[in-house]
């Protein structure tokens, strides 16, 4: 049902997860109940316009009201509320097999899974078993949302909210920030990548350990810029905890929350002119940095698988 | 056996005395004119500027709209920077629902209401004029600030944290804050002033069940109004005092919350909607039943959806708030009200179907409106049904299929009407019909531009695009819907051009209207051509639901000044007013003329807002003083006058009184609908109160001492002794103690202010800090709402005492007097639940969970 | 002249009374729902045993008061069901024969809201 030119990671009856498919089976009966229904009422109001005056008694009038307007809405809304309120009670699970926590921050994502492992804007959960997602923020309200594996629920300062996600196809989906966060929220993305589950499992193991390598001239000149002041890379010196942790950066499928390819030259503009790319992001240009160390530091991040 | 049997017959037709009468009220009614023009107050002028004023900010906000399409017509376009386009959303809905929406209605209404109902006008047109200059300053100072990049940027809704941190958002916040809660002030007086004309100055027979359904919406509306509005100017307190002064409401480091901001800003928001939706659809069931040549079928059914909408649109808030966690079952009992709320609206577009269906149908412009209306609106009803569920919104909310089902619900349920009702009554306001021809290019340009600009963008929201982005990237896939909907909007801008030329070009040469163009069956088209400033010429008795339809010779008895106050001897400005139930002929109300007093205490309280948004506190304070200096002046030579003579002939027999005072007086009830408005923006605080206790595990937080016990009692006792001071005096007064009476009004005001100034000290005894707690903050902000109102009830009673001295107020003549007890009857209750929260709470709820 | 009293002779009290019922219900639901999940609730699930009974209470109790309120506007209001008829006529009667039927009606769609409310309660038997 995907339009040309649309790639669907973002649609939301990709069907990517059991809660995304409930949903669209409610959206389908939804839809279709609406489309009739519009179509009775405007042929109603046309029948109305034409027949005006013509063999139409008081009494078979007011019924339609009645039965028109009173009981027939109350007893398909009466359904509809049903069938709501138990998809509501199906999607949301009482059990997990899994638990993440996600921590929206202006304008990028915190994600954190068992075991200490931190990474940032790249959301992995393994095919088939039901992840519970903990959402939370600290700076302003933000949402998470992954159109295709379901719905969005926002992460509140002072708050802890819970989502559970059971992903059941492979695949590298969109996530996106869903409530106004102020300047750059356009620019708030994230990727879901749903791996199968010793995939994922294999995957969590790598993260956990330190970066590779744990020296040379890149990370010098990483620490010599001062970038350790904001960010953390495992094994390392760098241990800030302002921005993204980088430990196993050159892993990642995008740069810049989710909205750039993670290339040599793309990295290299980020560096050196962060805010045209991502106007008001809190990570200071450099746009002084030599070439020679520069490009050291791009080896060595890119390094960091 | 009725009042009306015992009604003289008209004298003759007698052309002099016609011709002499009809100077006579020309001479009162007449409209000043060059520059004196601005202290107008009559409800025609001031509904005029009005409406005017509403589409020029409807323009804008279009504006707006069009440039932000234009950004989105293409993937990664930088046609508007970040900044500008945050604004821009901002102000879009921050307009359209603020300074269009909500001001149309009251535009509208001000100017067909008083017509419909056969008045000369609304009970106190001085105050719909100030309600005007409030809307104009305050609109323009928040529509202006987008010039100098100082627009608010957080959103229509203004979440904190976001709109809470100074560091996060600018003065914008500030202008949002206080420009809106400004003009709320003008909402909530226009809202007063159409209830009290609803319910006391129908035309004399015009019993409830006869009354027009656009009056039972208006009722219903205005009503809505005051419970709606109170909650957010509740909220915009809360929030300004944390942006100003740094007291704790929604900082969560400091026991705040932000979801308490959702809360009050949504128990105004959804409700909001309907406030918008329903006076629209009021046009539509004035409108119908005319080119259906039918009276509506099922009248009652209409009043019943009218009301069950007022009632059940204030249990759906949290639909805004399904994706904030909180339990599934809260969330679930607002998705129940959601679908429950469909129930009336559909009986509604029934009781629509069934009237054409009995009736001749006559094809015309503000039916094709109307039917395009329906077409979008119930479209946008029922996108309404699916997000209503929870599961659906999760995916839904936030998204462009939200942008897509609101403009749906807007545009179908509110601007189509509008724009039918501007093509009905336009002959009614200037003599002169639109031009069918243009009226059909118009529809079809904004009706074909509106579907292609919003049916796209359902699947655009399913494609997974997000609101309030400036950018979105080639590989999202949504360029292309995207683009389509910027060609419909400014196909549908087009449309609206059209109408615009329409309305604004001259027609000098263009013959008059007919009287009744549309053949209409309500008053409002008893008005002359060309019309006169008095309204109605004489006010007659109405035993009909349509009386141009089913009285016979209505018009021309009317014309003939043979009913009620068909003069103006005394050269005052006459409304009759009548009682609620059946509109039995009460007394004369004499209403006052054009003044610019009502435009300098705009200015004044404009200034007031406009300085505190910079923290010129000095200037503020200045604005503050001469306010209340120009109000009094204001209140002191127009209102509360003593009448030369007990009553007056109305003609046919009917001798009224001019003077009423208590709860007989327009103005008695004016300050206890008012009051009501107020009581619900000071259970705003209540609730923030009660929603803090829920939120912590204890509250009062442990180791904070709650306000001190005694001097709280001793703050009570003294209000309360305020209270009934106030009580014996009005007492006293009515038994001729006048003396003893003044003296009490000059003591209650004393012990008034002692009293809140205990309740003050029994928090700084228990060293409460507004900036440490949420706790503090909250004891303290009820204890500023009371300080404020006893400080302003505390005003009343010298003014009363010094009318008494100056003799406008006597045992008999004492409404002024009547009306302030009032207010301290409402003080009483204030006081007690102030009490109770802060002293009696504590105890019961322990503090501990 | 004589005027009609508001209150006692007018039954303008009872159309605003049925719906407030649906208001004060609805108000009680969700407090009681909400004070409970944040108060009661621990790190486990919290059980909504007692709130459910609360609210089928709050609902018989509810709907008690607006059956009562709809056989007053029937016999002390005159007023009826049927909408075969408008109530048009220039009487005091018919005004208050309208009243009457309005807040039959009202009482009607304040029933189905107030079933509609309570369905949640018997579907959600956790906090979350």
């Amino acid at each position: 049902m995907c339009l040309p030119g649309c790639s669907g990671r973002h649609y939301w009856f990709s069907g990517a997860s059991e809660e995304a498919q409930s949903i669209e089976t409610l959206a389908w009966i939804l839809f279709a109940g609406a489309g009739v229904i519009w179509l009775i009422v405007m042929a109603l109001a046309f029948f109305a316009m034409r027949s005006s005056g013509r063999s139409n008694t008081e009494k078979s009038a007011r019924r339609m009201i009645l039965w028109g307007g009173f009981a027939f809405p109350t007893v398909v809304l009466a359904a509809l509320l049903g069938t709501g309120l138990l998809t509501l009670k199906s999607i949301v699970a009482e059990r997990s097999d899994l638990t993440l926590e996600v921590e929206g921050e202006q304008w990028w994502w915190r994600v954190g899974y068992p075991g200490g492992v931190v990474t940032a804007n790249e959301v992995r959960l393994p095919r088939g078993r039901t992840a519970e997602i903990l959402l939370t923020a600290d700076d302003v309200i933000h949402s998470f949302w992954a159109p295709a594996l379901g719905g969005k629920i926002d992460m509140i300062p002072g708050r802890e909210n819970r989502l559970t996600l059971t992903p059941t196809t492979v695949g590298n989906w969109g996530g996106l920030c869903a409530e106004y966060c102020g300047g750059a929220h356009a620019q708030m993305r994230f990727n879901v990548i749903v791996m199968e589950p010793d995939a994922f499992d294999a995957w969590l193991e790598d993260e956990a350990a330190p970066a590779q390598p744990e020296s040379g001239p890149g990370l010098e000149a990483f620490l010599g810029e001062g970038c350790g002041a904001c960010h953390t890379i495992r094994g390392t010196e760098a241990q800030g905890l302002v921005g993204p942790d980088l430990t196993h950066f050159g892993a990642r499928t995008s740069l810049g929350a989710g909205i750039l390819a993670l290339d040599r030259d793309t990295l290299r503009h980020w560096i050196t002119h962060t805010d045209t790319l991502k106007p008001g992001v809190k990570m200071p240009a450099y746009p002084d940095i030599p070439t020679e160390e520069l490009e050291d530091m791009i080896d060595y991040l890119l390094s960091l698988t | 056996m009725s009042w009306t049997d015992d009604l003289a017959p008209p004298a003759p037709y007698d052309k002099a005395r016609d011709e002499a009468q009809r100077s006579r009220l020309l001479d009162v009614w007449r409209e000043p004119t060059g520059w004196r023009r601005f202290s107008a107050v009559n409800n025609s002028i001031v509904g005029r500027w009005y409406l005017l004023t509403s589409f020029a900010f409807f323009v804008f906000a279009g504006v707006l709209a069009l440039l932000m399409r234009s950004q989105l017509a293409v993937p990664e376009n930088d046609l508007l920077s970040m900044d500008f386009y945050n604004q821009a959303f901002t102000m879009h809905g921050t307009v359209m629902m603020f300074l269009f929406a909500v001001p149309i209605f009251e535009a509208v209404a001000i100017m067909v209401l008083p017509e419909i109902l056969g008045a000369r006008d609304l009970p106190f047109p001085r105050l719909s004029a100030f309600g005007y200059w409030c809307f104009l300053i305050g609109g323009v100072f928040v529509c202006g600030s987008i010039f100098f990049d100082a627009a608010p940027d957080g959103g229509w809704f203004m979440y904190p944290p976001l709109s809470s941190d100074p560091k996060q958002t600018g003065i914008g916040t500030d202008i949002w804050l206080l420009g809106l809660s400004f003009i709320e002030v003008a909402s909530i007086a226009a809202a007063i002033e159409l209830i009290i004309g609803v319910l006391k100055c129908r035309p004399p027979g015009m019993r409830l069940n006869l009354m027009p359904l656009y009056c039972w919406y208006v009722l219903v509306v205005g009503g809505m109004i005051l419970f709606a509005f109170p909650p957010l100017i509740a909220g915009d307190l809360l929030l300004e005092m944390e942006r100003a002064f740094g007291w704790v409401f929604f900082d969560v480091d400091k026991g705040g919350d932000p979801l308490l901001w959702q809360h009050l800003f949504w128990i105004f928001g959804h409700p909001e909607v309907y406030i918008i939706f329903l006076p629209s659809i009021a046009l539509i069931a004035t409108i119908l039943p005319t080119f259906a040549r039918h009276p509506m079928v099922g009248h009652s059914l209409v009043v019943l959806s009218a009301v069950g909408i007022a009632f059940l649109s204030f249990g759906l808030w949290v639909h805004h708030m399904f994706t904030t966690g909180l339990p599934n079952i809260s969330l679930s009992f607002f998705s129940a009200a959601s679908e429950a709320v469909a129930i009336p609206t559909g009986v509604q577009i029934f009781c629509f179907l069934a009237t054409l269906m009995l009736g001749r149908f006559v094809p015309s412009i503000p039916m094709l409106f109307a039917s395009g209306a329906l077409a979008i609106f119930v479209f946008g009803g029922l996108t309404g049904v699916m997000v209503a569920l929870v599961p659906f919104d999760w995916q839904a909310h936030d998204s462009y299929f939200i942008v897509a089902h609101l403009h749906y619900t807007l545009i179908g349920g509110m601007l189509f009407p509008l724009l039918a009702g501007i093509y009905y009554w336009y002959p009614f306001a200037t003599s002169k019909m639109l031009s069918d021809r243009l009226g059909k290019w118009a529809f079809w340009l904004m009706f074909g531009g509106f579907n292609t600009a919003f049916l796209p963008m359902h699947w655009t929201g399913i494609l997974g695009m997000p609101r309030r982005v400036w950018t979105y990237s080639l590989e999202d896939g949504w360029g292309l819907l995207n683009m389509v909907s910027t060609a419909g909007a400014f196909i549908m801008a087009a449309g609206f051009a059209v109408l615009a030329w329409d309305v604004l070009r001259p027609k000098g040469k263009q013959p008059l209207a007919a009287r009744n163009p549309w053949n209409a069956g309500t008053m409002e088209w008893s008005g002359e051509v060309p019309d006169m400033p008095w309204g109605i010429r004489s006010i007659p008795v109405i035993s009909t639901r349509y009386p141009l339809w089913q009285q016979d010779g209505l018009l021309g008895q009317v014309d003939r000044g043979e009913w009620f106050l068909p003069d103006a001897k005394e050269g005052k400005r006459e409304l009759m007013v009548t009682d609620i139930l059946d509109a039995r002929p009460m007394f004369v109300q004499r209403v006052p003329g054009p003044t610019y007093k009502t435009l300098l205490c705009a200015l004044l309280l404009g200034g007031v807002f406009i300085f505190a948004t910079y923290h010129w506190w000095v200037p503020t304070a200045l604005s503050g003083i001469g306010f209340v200096a120009a109000l009094i002046w204001w209140l002191w030579t127009g209102t509360g006058l003593i009448p030369e003579k007990d009553s007056k002939d109305c003609s046919r027999g009917l001798h009224l009184p001019l003077y009423a005072s208590g709860s007989r007086a327009v103005g008695w009830w004016a300050m206890f609908i008012m009051m009501i408005g107020d009581m619900t923006a000071f259970f705003g605080l209540v609730f923030a109160y009660m929603f803090f206790w829920t939120v912590h595990e204890s509250f009062p937080p442990v180791g904070t001492v709650p306000p001190d016990a005694l001097y709280l009692l001793l703050g009570l006792a003294l209000c309360l002794g305020a209270w009934a001071l106030v009580n014996t005096a009005c007492v006293w007064n009515r038994n001729g103690r006048r003396e003893a009476a003044r003296t009490l009004l000059l003591i209650a005001p004393i012990v008034g202010l002692t009293g809140v100034a205990a309740m003050g000290w029994a928090c700084l005894a228990s060293d409460l800090n507004p900036t440490r707690h949420a706790y503090d903050a909250t004891c303290w902000v009820l204890i500023l709402w009371l300080a404020g109102h006893i400080a302003a009830g505390a005003l009343m009673l010298p003014y009363c005492a010094a009318r008494s001295w100056a003799g406008h107020l006597t045992p008999f003549h004492d409404a002024d007097l009547r009306n302030v007890t009032l207010y301290w009857h409402f003080m009483a209750v204030t006081a007690l639940i102030t009490y109770l929260l802060l002293g009696i709470f504590p105890l019961v709820s322990g503090g501990t969970a | 002249m004589k005027y009609p009293r508001l209150i006692s002779e007018g039954s303008v009290w009872i159309v605003a009374t049925i719906p407030s019922i649906w208001a004060g219900h609805f108000l009680l639901c969700y407090w009681v729902a909400a004070v409970w999940c944040a108060k009661f609730s621990g790190t486990v699930p919290a059980s909504l045993t007692t709130p459910r009974w609360i609210i089928a209470a709050l609902t018989a109790l509810s709907l008690g008061a607006i059956a009562f309120l709809a056989y007053r506007a029937l016999h002390s209001y005159g007023g009826t069901f049927s909408v075969e008829n408008e109530i048009n006529q220039n009487t005091s009667h018919d005004r208050k024969r309208f009243l009457g039927h309005v807040s039959l009606l009202l009482a009607a769609l304040s029933a189905i809201a107030i079933c509609f409310t309570a369905a949640p309660a018997l579907v959600f038997a956790r906090c979350w």
